[in-house]
C-alpha cells in the first residue's frame, strides 16, 4: 500500500497524540510490488504484494520498547501502542539511550516514478518474453526475475521530527544456461524507472555469455589478474561499507583498529584511485534521504583517494566522543575512471573476466578477508582478447588487497545486486592484479 | 486459532468467500493462506538492554492456477474486500503470465484434510515477562565478560507462526508453530597487538519455547565462552594442509544444510532457481545410483522431529507430512529429492513429499527443506572414540563463516573453536581454521559417526531462497563425524 505524505502524517499525528510515554517514535512503511519468475524459457511463479506496517517505539526515561503491526486498523494500532509502553515500563534502563532527535532538514528524493510504482504484471511478462525469445534464438535456456513497484517510509517523533520519502524500483535479471548445463551467463539491472531498464540488452548480454560451444578451460587456482565486472565488484565492496563504524574502531574490533588503541583513519590503506561516496543527489545511485532515526543522509565522502575519511557514528557515541553523529552509509557510489571494459581487456596480457560472484562471506574481519565463488560468466583473457570460458573458482581475498592492487577503473554504473539493504549501488569495473583464487569450483 | 488476531471461523469464512470467487473465475485450482506471525526480538550488549521489539504481522495470499499458469497475490491487510481484490489480482496475473507459459504448470491430485495442529510447546515464549527475558540476556553477557570477554552481545528471538490453509480441493487446515533462538557473541581484544576474535554461542534455534532457552543454560556456556575467546586470541595458528577432522554436530549441521539440504531440492535440479539460489549437481539421473557418501551415512527428511524448526503436520500446499519421513540418502546412496506440489511427475515420482513453505501467508509457497538429519551410528561410538581414531587431526566445534557454490559442490566452512588432535587425544586450541572440499568426495571420506548419545539438533532460523527472497526455519539433526584427508586452510591474512 502506497500512502501519501498527508496520509502518513494523519497516522503519525494520531499515534503521537495518543502516546503516554516520555518519548514516542512512529515508523510507517509500505509497498506495492509485482514480480515474475521464469526458468527454462517458461513461467514458474509470480506475485503481487501489498504491504503496510507501523512500528511504535515508546520511551520512559532510559527505558524503551517497540511494537509493530501490519495494516492500519485503529484498534490494532492502539493495542500496539499500549504494548510498546508496557514493554518499555518493564525493560531495564539503557543509559546509552538517546531522546528522539529534533526536526531535521532533508535533501529531496527524485527516485520515484509513478508508472513504475503502478506497473502491471503484463509489462514484466513482456520483458520476460524478450529474454525467452533471445534465449531460444541463441539455443540456450533462460531463467530470470522481474520486479517493479513503489514503496514509502516515514518516521515521526514526539520532538516534532517528521520525515517521509518514497521511491520506485525496477529489477530485471537473466541467467542463460546451455541446455546441457555446461555453461551459463548472467546479466541484470536495477533502476528507479522501469523504462530505464533495457530487457533486450540484458537478455542479449546473458545469452552471449552463455552461448559458448567451447568446453570451459580448467585452470589451476592461484593468483590472477581479474577484471571484475561492476556486479562482482559491488558485491564485494558492500563489506567495506558495513565496516565503517566509529565505535567499533574505538573499541578495537574493526579492520581500522590498530595496536595500542590507535586507529588507521587517515592512513593510505587503499589505492589512490579509490574514492567512495554516498549522496541523496547522486544521479546514479541516490541514497535515501534519512535513516531510521530520522537523521538526514548527507553527501558524504567515506573514502577519498584511498584514505578512509569518514566513519558512521551513532548519536550516543558522537556525544560521548565529541564527534558529529552520522548515519551508516545507505548507498554506495565508487568513483569511476575512464577506461572502458574493452580497453581493460585489450590491456590484459593474461587474466580472468568475472561477471558475478556468489555466496560471499567474511573470513577475517581484521583484514576484510572474504570468500566466495565466481559464477555465470568467467572468461580467460590472453593478449588483450577473450579466449573462452574458464571454470569457476572459489576466491579467498582480502578486500584491502583487492583495493590496493587496482590497475584500471571503468565508468561507474548502477548495478543489480550488492545492495545495502535495498539502497542503490554504483560501482565501476575493476582491473585488479594478484587476486587469489584458492580452489576450483565445478559449479555452473 | 485461539490466540492470534484471527480465529478459525473468521479464516474459514474469508477463505470460503475467496475460493467461491475464484471458482466463478473458472480457475483450475485455488488455495488461500491466512495467518499471523508474532515475533519478538530482544538485544543486549554488555550490561545494557538495547532493544525490545515485538511484531504482529498478519498476511493473506491467494494462489490460482488458470490454464496452466500460476497467479498469486498477497497482502498484509486481511478483510473481505482486500481478499476479493487479491483473487482478481491473482487471476489477472495468471492470465498475464500465459504469454510466457511454454510448459503449462500441472499439479497432482492430493487428498483434502480438515485438521488442526499445534506444535507442542512447554512454556509459551510470549507469556514470559519482558524483564525476565531481559535479565537473562544481561546475565549471559555478564558471565562472558566476567570470564574474560571484553564485549558480549546477546539476542533472543521468538516467533509464533499461525497459518490457516484452504483449497478448492476442500482442505481446511489450521496450524501453529513456535520457535526460539537464543544467541550470543563474545569478543576479546588484544590492545597491544590490535587483534580481536569472537566466539559465538553453540546453542541452536529450535521449534520450542522459553523452557528450551532455560535448558540451554547460556549463562554457563557464556562463562566457558568468555574464557575460550580469551584463549582463542592467543591460540596457535593452524598450519594449512590435509588433516583428518572430527566435526562436532554444532558445526556439521550447517554442512548438512548446505551440501545435502540444498543439493537435494528438486526445484534446483529442475533449473527453477537458476537465476538466484542456483541449480544442483544432483541431476535426476543420479537418483538411486549416486554413492553420495560413505555407506554408514543415512540422511532422513521429515517434519515430525521433536523441536524441529520445520516440523509441521501439513506443508503449505496442504500435503500431509506428519509421520511421512523419507530417506534423502540411504546407506550413502542418493534416494529422494525434496518436492513440493507440481514437481514429482517431472521426474516420474508419484507426488509431493510435503516440502512446500512460504515465509508469510502473503508469499508464494516454494519448495523448502523439511528437517534433514544425519542418522546416528547404530553401533556404540562416542566423540572420544572418534577422536581416538585420529593420529594427526583437528576437532572443529560450532558454525562459523560458510560458503558454497551455486550447485552445492565446492564448499568452505569455518567454525568457532578448533583443537589439535595428536595420537588420539585433544591438544591445544588452534585458530584461523577453515575446511574446504567438494560435497561427494567429502561425504565419502566419512569413516566414523557418533551414536545416538551424541545426537544434536542444530538448525537455522532464516535460510534464504527464492525471488523475492523468503526466509525459512529448518533443523538438522547430526552426530559428530570423522572425515579423512580434509583440506584445511589458514584464514588469517595480514592486511
Amino acid at each position: 500500500m502506497l500512502l501519501s505524505r498527508e496520509e502518513v502524517e494523519r497516522i503519525t499525528s494520531r499515534r503521537l497524540a495518543a502516546s503516554r510515554a516520555d518519548g514516542c517514535i512512529v515508523h510507517v512503511s509500505g509497498s506495492d510490488k509485482v514480480n515474475l519468475r521464469f526458468a527454462r524459457n517458461s513461467a514458474t511463479s509470480n506475485g503481487a504484494r501489498s504491504a503496510v506496517g507501523v512500528t511504535i517505539t515508546s520511551q520512559f526515561g532510559q527505558r524503551s520498547g517497540s511494537a509493530t503491526v501490519n495494516g492500519l486498523d485503529e484498534d490494532a494500532l492502539d493495542a500496539a501502542q499500549r504494548r510498546s509502553e508496557e514493554i518499555a515500563r518493564k525493560a531495564p534502563p539503557d543509559p546509552e539511550q538517546m531522546p528522539p532527535p529534533s526536526p531535521q532538514s532533508y535533501a529531496s528524493n527524485a527516485a520515484y516514478d509513478t508508472d513504475t510504482a503502478q506497473l502491471e504484471t503484463a509489462r514484466l511478462a513482456e520483458a520476460a518474453q524478450t529474454a525467452i525469445a533471445a534465449a531460444e534464438a541463441g539455443g540456450v535456456d533462460a531463467a530470470g526475475y522481474a520486479e517493479a513497484g513503489g514503496r514509502f517510509r516515514a518516521v515521526a517523533n514526539s520532538a516534532g521530527l517528521f520525515a517521509y520519502e518514497r521511491d520506485s524500483i525496477a529489477d530485471f535479471t537473466v541467467t542463460a544456461r546451455r541446455k546441457d548445463g555446461s555453461w551459463s551467463g548472467w546479466a541484470g539491472g536495477s533502476e528507479h524507472r522501469f523504462d530505464a531498464l533495457d530487457p533486450e540488452q540484458i537478455a542479449r548480454d546473458a545469452v552471449a555469455k552463455a552461448a559458448h560451444d567451447a568446453t570451459p578451460l580448467d585452470l589451476e587456482p592461484g593468483k590472477y589478474t581479474v577484471l571484475l565486472e561492476p556486479s562482482a565488484a559491488g558485491e564485494l565492496l558492500r563489506y567495506l561499507m558495513w565496516a565503517l563504524d566509529a565505535r567499533a574502531v574505538d573499541e578495537g574490533r574493526s579492520w581500522l583498529s590498530s595496536a595500542a588503541g590507535q586507529s588507521k583513519i587517515g592512513q593510505q590503506l587503499l589505492d589512490p584511485s579509490v574514492t567512495i561516496t554516498s549522496d541523496p543527489a547522486d544521479p546514479l545511485a541516490p541514497s535515501p534521504t534519512f535513516d531510521r532515526e530520522g537523521l538526514p543522509h548527507q553527501a558524504t565522502v567515506w573514502v577519498e583517494d584511498g584514505v578512509v575519511k569518514t566513519l558512521a557514528c551513532s548519536r550516543y557515541w558522537a556525544q560521548r566522543t565529541g564527534r558529529d553523529a552520522r548515519p551508516a552509509p545507505a548507498a554506495l557510489t565508487m568513483a569511476g575512471g575512464w577506461t572502458s571494459l574493452q580497453d581493460m581487456i585489450r590491456a590484459t596480457a593474461r587474466g580472468i573476466l568475472v561477471t558475478r560472484v556468489w555466496y560471499t562471506n567474511m573470513l577475517d574481519p581484521q583484514s576484510l578477508l572474504l570468500t566466495g565463488l565466481t559464477r555465470d560468466g568467467n572468461f580467460l583473457i590472453e593478449n588483450g582478447e577473450i579466449v573462452g570460458p574458464v571454470r569457476n573458482f572459489r576466491f579467498n581475498e582480502s578486500l584491502l588487497s583487492m583495493l590496493s592492487n587496482i590497475e584500471a577503473i571503468g565508468p561507474s554504473e548502477r548495478i543489480h545486486g550488492g545492495d545495502l539493504h535495498g539502497a542503490p549501488v554504483a560501482v565501476p569495473a575493476l582491473l585488479v592484479n594478484n587476486f587469489t583464487f584458492s580452489s576450483r569450483s565445478a559449479g555452473i | 486459532m485461539t490466540d492470534g488476531l484471527l480465529d478459525r471461523s473468521t479464516c474459514a469464512n474469508l477463505a470460503d468467500t475467496a475460493l467461491r470467487k475464484a471458482r466463478l473465475a473458472a480457475v483450475d485450482y485455488a488455495d488461500i493462506r491466512i495467518g499471523t506471525n508474532q515475533s519478538e526480538l530482544l538485544f543486549a550488549r554488555e550490561d545494557k538492554l538495547k532493544a525490545v521489539n515485538t511484531a504482529t504481522e498478519t498476511g493473506v495470499g491467494v494462489r490460482v492456477l488458470v490454464n496452466g499458469s500460476w497467479g498469486f497475490a498477497g497482502s498484509n491487510m486481511v478483510s473481505d474486500t482486500e481478499i476479493g481484490r487479491l483473487v482478481d489480482a491473482a487471476v489477472a496475473t495468471a492470465r498475464a503470465t500465459a504469454v510466457i507459459q511454454k510448459r503449462p504448470i500441472a499439479i497432482e491430485d492430493l487428498p483434502s484434510y480438515q485438521a488442526e495442529w499445534a506444535m507442542p510447546v512447554g512454556v509459551e515464549p510470549f507469556s514470559v515477562p519482558t524483564d525476565v527475558k531481559a535479565d537473562h540476556l544481561l546475565a549471559i553477557n555478564d558471565a562472558a565478560m566476567k570470564a574474560g570477554a571484553d564485549y558480549c552481545a546477546a539476542t533472543f528471538q521468538f516467533v509464533r507462526e499461525q497459518k490457516f490453509f484452504a483449497s478448492t480441493r476442500g482442505s481446511e487446515i489450521c496450524q501453529t508453530r513456535v520457535r526460539s533462538y537464543p544467541f550470543f557473541r563474545a569478543t576479546a581484544v588484544d590492545r597491544d597487538t590490535g587483534r580481536f576474535v569472537t566466539r559465538d554461542s553453540l546453542a541452536a534455534a529450535r521449534g520450542a519455547g522459553w523452557d528450551y532457552v532455560e535448558r540451554c543454560d547460556l549463562v554457563d556456556e557464556a562463562s566457558r565462552a568468555g574464557a575460550e575467546v580469551r584463549e582463542k586470541l592467543h591460540a596457535k595458528p593452524v598450519e594449512p594442509g590435509a588433516y583428518d577432522v572430527v566435526i562436532d554436530p554444532t558445526n556439521l549441521f550447517l554442512t548438512i544444510h548446505e551440501t545435502i539440504g540444498h543439493s537435494t531440492e528438486l526445484d534446483r535440479a529442475l533449473g527453477w532457481e537458476a537465476d538466484f539460489a542456483g541449480t544442483s549437481f544432483l541431476t535426476p539421473d543420479k537418483l538411486d545410483t549416486l554413492q553420495f557418501g560413505a555407506p554408514m551415512m543415512t540422511v532422513i527428511g521429515e517434519r515430525s522431529q521433536d523441536e524441529g524448526l520445520a516440523s509441521v503436520a501439513y506443508d503449505d500446499d496442504g500435503v500431509r507430512t506428519a509421520g511421512r519421513e523419507f530417506p534423502v540418502i540411504e546407506n550413502g546412496v542418493f534416494k529422494n529429492y525434496q518436492m513440493a506440489m507440481g514437481q514429482a511427475q517431472l521426474i516420474g515420482r508419484d507426488g509431493s513429499n510435503g516440502c512446500a513453505y512460504c515465509a508469510s501467508p502473503a508469499d508464494f509457497p516454494i519448495q523448502r527443506m523439511p528437517n534433514i538429519s544425519l542418522q546416528p551410528n547404530p553401533e556404540a561410538c562416542s566423540l572420544d572414540d572418534l577422536i581416538g581414531g585420529v593420529e594427526r587431526g583437528i576437532y572443529i566445534n560450532g558454525a562459523g563463516s560458510w560458503s558454497i557454490d551455486q550447485q552445492r559442490d565446492n564448499f568452505q566452512f569455518s567454525g568457532q573453536l578448533f583443537y589439535e588432535i595428536r595420537n588420539g587425544k585433544l591438544g591445544p586450541m588452534l585458530r584461523d581454521v577453515a575446511y574446504q572440499g567438494r560435497t561427494v568426495p567429502f561425504w565419502n571420506s566419512l569413516d566414523g559417526l557418533g551414536d545416538r548419545s551424541t545426537y544434536f539438533l542444530g538448525g537455522t532460523f532464516t535460510c534464504g531462497k527464492g525471488q523475492p527472497m523468503q526466509p525459512a526455519p529448518v533443523s538438522h539433526g547430526a552426530v559428530p563425524g570423522r572425515f579423512r584427508g580434509v583440506t584445511i586452510l589458514n584464514t588469517e591474512r595480514k592486511a
